[in-house]
């Protein structure tokens, strides 16, 4: 007979297969609208400039905090 | 959806779309695009005909003297356009006085001094002489004429025209049809000669000159952008200028080669038509060429030619649909001349528009009256549009290349160009202080 407590039960908790796919669409969102901002910087056009920038630093401060968020909660369920 | 339904529907749909791409790119017709000179963006498909048709029976060729150019007091009234150019030198005045930006003397002069090559050339005078300047004959230099195969001859031409400054170029069979009757009170006519001449009683074109090589030349938008000021009107002339060079010495290049050529801007013929038949662009809202590289903001020029040449098609990349729901440039015109009808029709507005093809026709001394007006011209109609774009940001490259295959989503390219700002007026005063590229062109736009 087999004692339960000689066990100790191990949770691996793994990331989802597709965070690397999300983080991947993330990026590439981040960066074509990096190189708008720059190219309407480059052609002189205030409003595409400011609206391509707004909608970049949005953008790249709503998938940093997503990320910190995920990555507390991870780090938190693992513990 | 686990990991491997996800890779085999990526996969399987990322093949899908090649595999359809692939397919329809084989049931296009074959470019006659030589190597990478004058070669459209992947998005623009080669076609047998133009877009908009012409009616066989009712299309000739025109003559010149009915242009708005050439009747302007027929059409404007006499008693009126003496108002007008009165009011238009009052308003000079006036401008000054106020010292307005666009409308200084330094505006204005630089506007005049962008014209000076331009003024050279005329019908078959000056650079756009239609004989020979003073470049060698092959027979002069005791050889043979040049007589490679005709798509060695059209890289070569092109690469000329390149070189001379032209932002694309296309080769088209010369439809007479495109050809103004009569010139300066004189008809043209088609002769069995072998060089173009001209007496005191017609303009002669040899039989043999079978192929007209459509040109384009790049205008600045950042001096387009500033209209209606006399900025502005230094990028209509400064292309004019341009184009003087360009045809000057293509025709000279084509006359070292050992053929004729017949140089040309918008004198002598349509070079819009000319320019539709050998793929260039098409016929869009303003009744005048939208390229796919630099949508309206190009000045057109022409050469006809014996010299054998292959051929380019007439081109589709979604125009025609794009300016049925746009009518940014009709709005934009102060004038109003330009058409609002959803639909392009044979209906001519006035004896200065050529019947027997389809086209949004303009009313052009509305328009013309209006450049008086101005005091300084108007090119409103070609910033304004959302093809005008500099590529200096891949987002316009992306939504022409959608625009073109999907034109259900015009609408919402549309109306983003409108959200994101594009065609607003820009400063005349700050275009004096902008580190300008040479001739204020960017020269490697549309190239790939």
């Amino acid at each position: 007979m087999i004692d339960q407590k000689a066990f100790i039960e191990l949770k691996i908790r793994k990331r989802p297969w597709f965070i690397w796919i999300l983080r991947a669409v993330w990026l590439i969102w981040v960066l074509f609208w990096l190189e708008a901002t720059v190219g309407s910087w480059k052609e002189m056009e205030t409003r595409a400039f400011v609206i391509s920038l707004i909608i970049f630093l949005v953008s790249l401060i709503a998938g940093i905090l997503l990320w910190l968020w995920g990555y507390l909660r991870f780090k938190k369920a693992n513990t | 959806m686990n990991r491997r339904d996800f890779c085999k529907f990526g996969l399987g749909g990322t093949g899908l779309v090649m595999g359809t791409g692939l397919n329809s790119g084989v049931k296009q017709p074959p470019s006659n695009r030589i190597g990478r000179i004058s070669r459209h963006p992947w998005w623009v498909k080669n076609i047998d005909e133009p877009k908009l048709p012409i009616d066989d029976k009712v299309y000739s060729r025109f003559n010149s003297s009915r242009s708005v150019f050439g009747s302007f007091d027929k059409y404007y009234g006499m008693e009126n356009l003496r108002e007008l150019r009165q009011r238009s030198q009052e308003k000079t005045r006036q401008y000054y006085k106020e010292d307005r930006p666009g409308y200084r003397l330094e505006d204005r002069a630089l506007a005049d001094a962008a014209w000076v090559i331009s003024r050279q050339g005329g019908l078959n005078r000056g650079t756009r002489s239609w004989t020979r300047q003073f470049v060698t004959t092959p027979e002069r230099r005791g050889v043979e004429k040049y007589n490679r195969n005709p798509m060695e001859a059209s890289q070569l031409i092109k690469s000329a025209a390149r070189y001379f400054g032209a932002a694309t170029a296309g080769i088209a069979i010369l439809d007479r049809r495109h050809i103004h009757s009569y010139e300066r009170g004189k008809p043209i006519v088609f002769e069995a000669v072998d060089e173009p001449y001209e007496n005191e009683k017609k303009l002669v074109i040899p039989d043999k000159c079978k192929y007209a090589i459509g040109l384009s030349v790049q205008m600045s938008l950042d001096n387009l952008q500033c209209s209606p000021t006399a900025i502005s009107s230094a990028g209509s002339s400064m292309g004019y200028s341009r184009c003087e060079f360009l045809v000057a010495g293509l025709a000279e290049f084509i006359r070292g080669l050992g053929y004729m050529a017949i140089p040309s801007v918008n004198d002598l013929g349509s070079s819009v038509a000319i320019a539709v038949d050998a793929g260039l662009g098409e016929l869009g809202r303003t009744n005048r060429l939208i390229t796919p590289e630099f949508g309206p903001a190009v000045r057109l020029c022409k050469v006809l030619t014996d010299l054998p040449l292959a051929l380019d098609k007439p081109i589709d990349f979604g125009l025609l649909e794009f300016c049925k729901i746009c009518k940014r440039c009709a709005d934009a015109c102060p004038s109003q001349c330009l058409s609002f009808d959803d639909e392009p029709s044979f209906q001519v507005k006035g004896e200065w528009n050529n019947s027997g093809h389809k086209a949004w026709f303009e009313d052009a001394p509305k328009c013309f009256a209006y450049w008086q007006e101005s005091t300084s011209g108007c090119s409103i109609c070609i910033p304004v549009c959302p093809w005008s774009k500099k590529d200096k940001t891949m987002i316009h490259e992306m939504v022409k290349a959608a625009s073109a295959k999907i034109p259900a989503l015009d609408r919402f390219f549309f109306a983003m160009d409108e959200a994101f700002g594009y065609g607003k007026q820009k400063s005349a005063q700050k275009w004096w202080f902008l580190d300008l590229p040479e001739y204020g062109i960017d020269t490697t736009q549309g190239k790939g």
